[in-house]
């Protein structure tokens, strides 16, 4: 429809935004940023702070990989240093990058936003929580500086209560991290309960909202029994009270038990986001409604609420008792239910959409091919004999980098340059973005689909040397890790440059109808003047493209009553339609 | 015999997995295929309409979307429970073989096996402990595992079989081997050890030759639960001996201190079959413990402030309580070998400290 496409004289568009009302311009000096409260500035330090920790972690993982180029390691000098670079990497992934990218920095900016609010609903808390995380992301440079940390980061007993390493300093610092995840999760369930804008029901959130809802009730539910855990684990380092170490009469299963209780919901804390992140991208850069929204919302809280009933599976191998584990196989099927109705329920918003290619998608597609692999490799795992078999081989370290870095790492990317003109008011180049997700998709593959071969040949995990026989593959893997490398490097200049030589980012590039694109780009520090007006978070039908700009405006603003009048009546009533 | 990568333990030309040499073998492999033409089954449509509707849906800016449709209930329905038929069959199929493992046939042979940091010890009776697991072909043998230090885990690719060991319990598990390993040629085997005198110290390397030092061929053995320093160098082998004469032949060979051999020479070799070398180095360097070079007949300080010799009572007291009088400067981890070296073994033990203070 050609008149969709029309001048920068019509329509709504909230313009240019001013140096005294840009959040990122409108005070300056150190302290106005480490005493801000202003959630997009807290979302914007937690970014730089994720992303120096995958910097690092990074670093680990080619040195891993370079190590491993040759049966009898290659870059360290002893296995205990590999050891440490294995657990370091682990834990710096796990604690300082994966568990806060999403919902910590990408929520903290979006989550107000989107609910046309000026800022969550304890800004205060939610300072304090950037603090923890930076002591806790400190504790952890201290183990590092200190004896290091060789537990991997799963801390079993009795082996972490027994090594010399920094055990105490590095599960003070996860359990620092852990009040850091509460107070978000809280501080987000609080406002989504309480902040959103008259008509915004419950379902007519942006799906977004809906996966960091489910997450922050994971959080919160979750997460103090891995504090729990982590103290009763000092507590026997330090006092043998006798819970995980057989030499005081505990049972190490038992610390299995507690510490899966957490680290499995914990992995939907890590994935659900990167959910709720490709239900938008998807959706708008296919400029069409969303597929079945309601599935979508739902298969989210089933999966944060089946999450917590499958922690089992990570000790098949452990000797609980059969029923046990016949029982936690059956109940991890389950969760695979809700995973597979999104990714059915994504391809079919696909359909006869109109879709643009931009970097956001490119990553969006990246992120359904890469978690459908990682998402079917699971059920070799949940499959019983096929496990005792698999387990801790590199059949399963193929498997979670695919769910997590495939997965959360790739769809968190691809928020990242979704949401980049709006965090920092600049545009990137499209070009040099398809280019790092091309070269990401590919080393991530070169990387990985060698490991699943690798692993149900017989090559267990977390080995400092190998057997000759598996020399080539892990050769395959190596060279793949230094081309993913290369092209997360490309996307970081990319995104770098941006920020001195980028374009002025108009205030919706992409097309969306949720909140954030209805203001200006960088949002103002208020974000918005009076609470705005909320229809469906997914319909694209009034929106036009503006050429010259490269700008969506809204064709049929609510604010403008001469173009509401214009406006044809609906043919049924709202209700009639279902879901609108 | 053939050469290049088939030499390497378990190799085969399969894709997937490695030799399949125990009843669970196929019962597992075949369970994998099922699952992985399932995923295929799903993967290659997703892919096709990934790459489709991307490529024929691809528009200009601003063009609008050819649908607005925004839900089809009866196909999300469907597309929700269907795929969970097939799941029921998956774990239906992996609860049924996961049982098979579990239930050990009355006829099993019985094995104790020790894991500790880093290594095995297989006891097979009689006060014969070797790190090797020697089995016979066509018999079901049940293996029960505990651990004296931290968690290891017992993995052998070629049973497709696995289980934590974990300390403060024994956990079981049985497998019914069905290939017997072969032997090498006694030619090969003078080889091989001429070889090891002349270039390796008379250390026998069998992931070089790719076959153990009485000239088997085997299985590999893994530890797959991280357990520090040498988890990867935790490996040994399992050999499937054809007859028992066999299997038992090579037993006796284990079981005593053979005529003629001195015991600081047999000293040295449970040195190195029972795993003293993990933290006891014999180059003077700091390992977990103390090192055996000069060691006998030096006065030591202890962590209980009290100082000693160290003599031949104090070496014994060490084997059999090692934590009543621990070096200072070291953490009380050595598990107790009391009942599990003869007196003879233990002499031998003390001979051979003594003759690295020489």
């Amino acid at each position: 429809m050609a008149e969709h496409t029309v001048g920068r004289s019509r329509g709504f568009n909230p313009g240019a935004i001013s140096d005294s009302d840009n959040y990122l311009k409108n005070s300056t000096g150190v302290l106005s940023w480490a005493c801000t409260l202003d959630h997009k500035r807290i979302g914007l330090m937690y970014l730089v702070g994720i992303l120096t920790s995958f910097f690092g972690g990074g670093l680990l993982a080619l040195g891993i990989r370079a190590h491993l180029f040759t049966p009898s390691g290659a870059l360290f000098a002893d296995n205990d240093t590999y050891n440490q670079v294995f657990t370091l990497h682990g834990a710096i992934m796990v604690f300082l990058f994966i568990i806060p990218s999403i919902p910590a920095a990408l929520g903290n900016f979006l989550v107000p936003v989107m609910l046309g609010a000026k800022d969550v609903a304890f800004p205060r808390l939610n300072l304090s929580s950037f603090y923890l995380w930076v002591i806790g992301a400190l504790f952890f440079v201290g183990a590092l500086m200190g004896t290091g940390l060789d537990t991997g980061w799963t801390f079993y007993t009795p082996y972490s209560t027994t090594t010399e390493t920094s055990v105490i300093l590095a599960t003070l610092g996860a359990f620092v991290l852990g009040f850091s995840s509460i107070f978000t999760g809280l501080n987000f369930i609080v406002t989504i309960n309480t902040m959103r804008p008259p008509g915004m029901t419950w379902f007519k959130m942006p799906l977004f909202l809906w996966a960091t809802y489910s997450t922050s009730i994971i959080q919160v539910l979750a997460t103090p029994v891995l504090g729990i855990t982590l103290l009763l684990l000092i507590a026997e380092r330090t006092m043998h009270i006798g819970i995980f170490d057989p030499e005081f009469n505990g049972d190490p299963v038992t610390y299995q038990h507690f510490f899966w209780f957490y680290s499995h919901p914990a992995v939907y804390i890590m994935i659900l986001p990167a959910f709720g992140i490709i239900s938008e991208l998807i959706s708008v850069h296919s400029h069409k409604h969303i597929f079945g929204y309601r599935f979508i919302a739902y298969s989210s809280i089933a999966i944060a609420l089946l999450g917590f009933l499958v922690w089992g599976h990570h000790m098949f191998t452990s000797g609980m008792s059969s029923l046990t584990t016949i029982i936690f196989s059956a109940l991890t099927f389950t969760v695979s239910i809700p995973s597979a109705i999104k990714v059915f329920n994504w391809l079919a918003t696909l359909y006869k959409g109109s879709i643009s290619l931009t970097t956001p998608m490119c990553y969006a597609i990246a992120f359904l091919f890469l978690f459908t692999i990682g998402g079917l490799t699971g059920l070799f795992l949940g499959v019983l004999s096929v496990d005792l078999h698999l387990h801790d081989t590199y059949f399963i370290v193929a498997h979670f980098h695919y769910v997590m870095m495939g997965g959360t790492m790739i769809a968190f990317l691809g928020g990242l340059f979704h949401w980049w003109p709006k965090m920092t008011g600049k545009m990137f180049s499209e070009l040099g973005g398809q280019i790092s997700c091309l070269i990401v998709f590919l080393g991530f593959n070169i990387t990985f689909l060698p490991q699943f071969v690798l692993g149900s040949r017989g090559m267990p995990r977390r080995y400092a040397t190998y057997d000759p026989e598996f020399a080539f593959l892990h050769q395959v893997s190596s060279v793949g890790a230094f081309i993913l490398g290369i092209g997360l490097l490309i996307a970081g200049v990319v995104l770098l440059y941006s920020l001195f030589n980028g374009k002025q980012a108009p205030p919706n590039p992409w097309g969306g109808v949720t909140l954030e694109w209805q203001c200006t780009s960088p949002p103002p520090y208020y974000n918005f003047s009076r609470p705005p007006v909320v229809g469906d978070p997914y319909d694209f039908t009034g929106l036009g493209w503006d050429e010259d700009a490269e700008n969506y405006i809204f064709l049929n603003p609510i604010e403008s009553p001469d173009e509401a009048s214009e406006k044809v009546p609906a043919q049924q009533p709202a209700h009639a339609g279902g879901q609108e | 015999m053939i050469s290049g990568s088939h030499l390497l333990g378990d190799y085969t030309d399969r894709f997937w997995f490695p030799e399949s040499a125990s009843t669970f073998s196929d019962q597992v492999d075949s369970t994998f295929m099922l699952v992985l033409w399932i995923c295929i089954f799903f993967m290659v449509p997703i892919t096709f309409a990934l790459v489709y509707f991307t490529i024929r849906f691809m528009k200009k800016k601003g063009e609008p979307a050819e649908s607005q449709v925004s839900h089809n209930t009866p196909l999300e329905i469907a597309w929700s429970i269907l795929p969970s038929f097939l799941l029921v069959w998956i774990f239906a199929k992996g609860a049924l073989g996961y049982i098979d493992q579990q239930q050990v046939p009355d006829n099993a042979d019985t094995l104790a096996v020790k894991a500790f940091k880093w290594g095995w010890a297989v006891d097979y009776g009689g006060g014969v402990i070797h790190p090797e697991l020697h089995i016979l072909n066509d018999q079901p043998t049940q293996l029960t595992m505990r651990s004296s230090d931290v968690i290891h885990s017992l993995f052998i690719p070629a049973f497709r079989v696995k289980r934590d060991i974990v300390p403060g319990r024994f956990n079981d598990m049985w497998f019914h081997p069905k290939v017997a390993s072969q032997r090498v040629s006694d030619e090969d085997l003078e080889q091989a050890w001429a070889d090891a005198k002349e270039n390796n110290d008379g250390v026998f390397d069998r992931e070089k030759y790719q076959f153990t030092e009485d000239g088997y061929r085997f299985h590999d053995l893994y530890c797959t639960e991280y357990c520090g320093k040498d988890h990867s160098k935790m490996q040994t082998v399992v050999v499937v001996h054809e007859t028992r004469e066999d299997l038992n032949a090579w037993i006796k060979k284990y079981s005593v201190r053979p005529d003629g051999v001195l015991p600081a020479e047999y000293g040295k070799l449970l040195y190195e079959r029972r795993g003293c070398g993990s933290c006891h180095s014999l180059d003077g360097s700091r390992r977990v413990g103390p090192s055996f070079l000069g060691g006998f007949g030096s006065d030591r300080e202890f962590t209980d402030g009290t100082k000693g010799k160290v003599d031949e009572a104090y070496i014994r007291e060490s084997i059999i309580e090692p934590k009543a009088l621990v070096v200072s400067g070291y953490n009380p981890v050595m598990p107790s070998y009391k009942g599990q070296l003869s007196d003879d073994d233990i002499d031998s033990i003390i001979a051979f400290l003594k003759s690295l203070s020489e």
